[in-house]
């Protein structure tokens, strides 16, 4: 079974929102998609995870919101990334670059 | 900017929390829609694709309250929604919620009123610079205890010691003062050239004493208080206009000593000692002595210092005998000043804490009752997402709401209630004017309402959310309220709420029963009736100014036995049970005629021998004392008329002294005729004959046996100071101005102060009245407490059983037997009690057994009676309830839901 999103490091979570929002704006489910089709199902975020993520980041700043309509003419409420939300984006891909390359190292060390 | 953005967030949620809770709705049922087109658009039914999407998502509410708890603020947000929720319950049950918050305020209140006499008394620091260094210096005599220390043995303390940065001798005494704006009586101090080096205290004006001012010689001089300088010196700026008459010297000021600064306790002034030049005597014990350490020096070093010297000066001192000092003792200035009442004020916020825990029980008991009505309202909040912690929080909530209002009010309680008590308190306690609602106390109170709120919140919630909330839900379901843990629960309180009441009952009654005892003491002399007289001429030491001041009395007398209703007056030197103890004690010393010696030397000599000496209470007396007191002459004679100042010296002693002599040094033969010397109080050394024995007198207090006393004539011994006492079947009022007029019509110079033997007697009583009253209180106020803590637990369990009573009564029990069966289960609650109670007073009330006086700590009767009053309480606490359950009509108790 996939593992669930809840899993996953609170700010891993967070960086996968922003990254999903740095091609546009997309609404909760649309969001939640998303994740799933980059990471090939690897992480499947579940509502009673991804909301609270998402109102915790619009209060940080890093995204905003408005409702909209969708594909299907529903209304939906949708995200976006705010300047600092992508100055964030940036910061966090960074360190997790590092991290996961340190990690690699040690695990193939001897 | 993210701050701004939190910000705005913050206010959002606290402020405006609707707007905000409509906008998450909204967004999980779209997103609820969105998730169901997903599923149609894959092929679903509508009815799978609402299901699916349903699963999907979890619970609509779950979501919401995840992303609530998420929110900035939302702490804030629930704290407050929490408030307001506990406060409407509250009201809900309004009269419960009254009677809970009258408790704890009357608890904590109380609590808080003791603890600022102990803070007061025990805690606080002393107002002086760094306080904690001053100690207290005494000797230590050889029965062990502690006495005042001798001059040059005070000298060799200061000038042989490594470990005090300096040091002083101090006494106080009474006094007339004048050559101000009005002469006085008052308080006044010796002390030594150090004296306010020690305590760190400048003068405010002037300048202070050198160690020239205080030596044999030294032109006098005196440092006032800021409070007679006020009064007596109008503030005067210019001091070397200011001399004072104090005694028979002028004394100059030299300055002002300020406000803050009190002690000893009330003087008014403090003069140098040692103007006449010290006393050589290692075994005249006249000054307390108190010294500052140095800086990085401990009490213990102080101490060890301090006992070498006297050790020394023990082993190498001519002046051996049993008034030399053995060792000596330094010991921090406050311990030294309340050591003797801090046991009986650590036994007062015991029982106060007793008390506390009481009430907290019967509220525990009530919180406890009402949470198991709201199971049904728990099981809904926690059906809809409610976590266990966020329910706890709302109990919590609710308790510390009871808390701070109950404490708040208790604290207001509190401020007249140490008014109170400072009023009721016998007026000699230590530092008694420390005593006052001040920051530590009302943090102290603030402290124990919250210890109060955790205790009772997390008691309700943990007995309130144990077990599945869930029960609740179930049609008919009890939950968690006829549980069985839930009312072993409550009697459990019951029987611990016994148990501390019958210690706090039982301490009452032993200490009632003392009281009785001591009233029932003869004293040994008439109380009624008896007005006294201070009156205090100016020292004198030439014998024939002393003889005048004796025939000042002498005439004094007689005109007040002119004052119409006044039967009898005399004279003594103390008045048997003043504060400070009645009369001095001295050491005498037996000797015939012609042993007398010629020379000091064979005075020394004959106090080697130890069989001659020994100690007694030294009175000067007129015979109109012993006829105004009733005093008994059991033998022989008093004085007479005949009894001058050149005729053989003549005394009169107690009738135990005399069979402590005839026993000790005399047997088989009669004391009167023999002779006695007791030079040692007054100078005089002449011999004094034995001519009259005496009824005893509790002179020092009602509950100590009387001490060996003798009594000199004062027309042959001449006093300045003296007590005159008046039989008077008239009102106070008026022999008190008859009396005032006229002392001023023969010396308009000499103060006099006045009082009444009934007066001096029940102040002497006072700190045992003090004690009972407030222990007394205590334990009534704990009884009506446990006792309807026991009818309420009792009149809830039996509503609980109200169906399982009507089967009983259908299948046809017995009234009667549906009441024993009740109130079996009572008793065995109430028997758990006693017996845990009774352990705990027989461990208990040793502590107290220092204050009891007649009874012992363990007293049957005392015990028996009180375990009946409270058995016989509880019973009828747990009849009433009982006697309702039985009748229960059993076709509408079977009905009963």
């Amino acid at each position: 079974m996939a593992p669930e999103a809840t899993t996953l490091l609170q700010g891993t979570l967070d960086l996968l929102i922003l990254k999903s929002l740095a091609t546009g704006e997309r609404h909760g489910l649309g969001i939640s998609r998303r994740i799933q089709q980059v990471t090939r199902g690897t992480f499947d975020v579940k509502p009673g995870s991804l909301f609270p993520a998402l109102h915790r980041m619009e209060e940080e700043g890093w995204i905003s919101s408005f409702w909209g309509e969708s594909e299907t003419n529903r209304r939906a409420k949708y995200y976006r990334l705010t300047k600092a939300g992508r100055k964030q984006l940036e910061a966090e891909a960074k360190r997790w670059g590092r991290i996961s390359w340190a990690i690699a190292q040690a695990l193939e060390a001897s | 900017m993210p701050f701004l953005a939190k910000l705005r967030s913050v206010a959002r949620n606290v402020f405006s929390p609707q707007h905000a809770e409509a906008d998450v709705n909204e967004e999980v049922h779209a997103h609820l829609e969105l998730l169901v087109q997903e599923n149609l658009r894959a092929g679903m039914s509508s009815e799978e694709a609402r299901r699916a999407a349903r699963m999907e998502l979890g619970g609509i509410e779950q979501v919401r309250e995840q992303v609530r708890e998420q929110q900035l603020g939302h702490w804030l947000h629930s704290i407050i929604s929490d408030t307001r929720y506990g406060a409407r319950q509250l009201r809900k049950n309004i009269g419960t919620t009254a009677i809970m918050v009258f408790t704890l305020a009357l608890a904590i209140g109380a609590t808080t009123a003791i603890f600022s006499v102990v803070y007061g008394v025990l805690l606080r620091p002393l107002p002086f610079d760094a306080a904690n260094r001053i100690m207290a210096i005494w000797e230590i005599n050889n029965k062990g205890g502690r006495s005042h220390l001798a001059d040059p043995n005070f000298d060799d303390f200061r000038d042989q010691n490594h470990t005090f940065e300096a040091m002083a001798k101090y006494a106080d005494f009474d006094g007339s003062v004048s050559g101000s704006v009005q002469p006085i009586r008052t308080h006044l101090a010796y002390a030594s050239a150090d004296f306010f080096k020690v305590f760190r205290v400048s003068p405010m004006m002037g300048r202070n004493f050198t160690p020239s001012d205080a030596k044999k010689g030294a032109a006098p001089v005196v440092l006032v208080s800021y409070g007679y300088w006020r009064q007596y010196l109008g503030s005067s700026q210019d001091l070397s206009q200011s001399h004072l008459k104090i005694g028979n010297a002028v004394y100059s000021v030299i300055g002002v000593i300020p406000r803050s600064f009190q002690f000893p306790k009330d003087a008014a002034m403090w003069l140098p000692t040692d103007l006449e030049g010290e006393n050589t005597s290692r075994t005249s014990h006249n000054y307390l002595a108190v010294g500052r350490l140095r800086h990085g020096v401990t009490a213990a070093q102080g101490e060890q210092d301090i006992s070498a010297i006297a050790q020394r000066i023990h082993a190498t001192s001519s002046e051996q005998g049993d008034y030399l000092l053995k060792d000596a003792l330094a010991l921090p200035l406050q311990a030294s000043l309340t050591g003797s009442v801090s046991t009986p004020l650590y036994v007062l916020l015991g029982a106060v804490g007793f008390l506390l825990l009481v009430a907290c029980a019967n509220v525990a008991n009530l919180l406890l009752a009402q949470a198991a009505v709201r199971d049904r309202e728990l099981a809904i909040r926690s059906a809809l997402g409610a976590a266990r912690k966020r329910l706890i929080r709302q109990f919590l909530t609710e308790a510390l709401l009871l808390s701070v209002i109950g404490g708040g009010l208790g604290v207001l309680g509190a401020y007249a209630g140490v008014q109170g008590l400072v009023a009721l308190a016998p007026q000699n306690l230590p530092l008694i004017e420390s005593i006052s609602i001040s920051i530590p106390v009302l943090l102290f109170a603030l402290a124990l309402s919250t210890i109060v709120a955790a205790g009772l919140g997390t008691f309700t919630a943990a007995r309130a959310t144990s077990g599945d909330l869930r029960k609740g839900l179930v049609e008919g379901g009890r939950g968690q309220a006829g549980s069985q843990g839930s009312q072993r629960v409550g009697r459990a309180i019951v029987a611990a709420q016994i148990a501390i009441t019958l210690v706090l009952v039982i301490g009452a009654a032993l200490l009632g029963r003392s009281l009785m005892k001591v009233l029932e003491v003869n004293p040994g002399f008439r109380v009624e009736k008896i007005i006294s007289m201070e009156v205090s001429l100016p020292w004198a030491e030439d014998p024939k100014t002393k003889a005048n001041q004796g025939l000042f009395f002498s005439n004094l007398i007689e005109r007040l036995k002119q004052i119409p209703g006044v039967r009898k007056a005399g004279a003594i030197s103390n008045l048997p049970l003043q504060d400070g103890g009645g009369l001095p004690d001295g050491q005498f010393l037996l000797m015939t005629q012609n042993e007398v010696p010629k020379t000091m030397d064979g005075f020394a000599a004959l106090f080697q021998q130890k069989d001659r000496l020994g100690s007694a209470d030294f009175g000067v007396a007129t015979d109109g004392y012993f006829e105004a007191l009733g005093i008994p002459l059991i033998r022989g004679r008093i004085f007479n008329e005949h009894d001058g100042a050149d005729s053989p010296h003549v005394a009169v002693i107690s009738e135990s002294f005399a069979r402590d002599l005839v026993h000790d040094h005399w047997p088989g033969q009669d004391p009167i005729g023999h002779t006695i010397e007791f030079g040692n109080m007054d100078g005089d050394l002449r011999l004094l004959t034995i001519v009259g024995i005496v009824g005893d007198v509790h002179d020092y207090s009602v509950d100590a046996p009387p001490r060996p006393t003798l009594y000199v004539d004062l027309f042959q011994r001449p006093r300045s100071a003296m007590t005159v006492t008046m039989l008077s079947d008239a009102g106070t009022q008026s022999v008190t101005s008859a009396a005032r007029s006229i002392l001023h019509d023969l010396d308009p110079e000499v103060p006099t102060k006045f009082s009444t033997l009934p007066e001096v007697y029940g102040a002497s009583l006072g700190s045992r009245k003090f004690n009972l009253t407030l222990i007394g209180f205590f334990g009534i106020t704990a009884l009506l407490l446990a006792t309807a803590g026991v009818f309420g637990v009792m009149a809830y369990s039996v509503s609980l059983r109200t169906q399982e009573i009507g089967v009983r009564l259908a299948l046809g029990a017995d009234s009667r037997d549906v009441l024993s069966m009740i109130l079996g289960q009572g008793m065995r609650t109430i028997l758990v009690g006693v017996a845990v109670g009774l352990a705990g007073s027989l461990a208990l009330t040793r502590t107290v057994a220092s204050l009891l006086f007649g009874v012992t700590a363990t007293d049957p009767l005392t015990f028996a009676a009180v375990i009946l009053l409270l058995v016989g309480a509880a019973l009828l606490a747990c009849y009433i309830p009982a006697r309702r359950a039985t009748r229960v009509d059993p076709m509408i108790a079977l009905r009963y839901e």
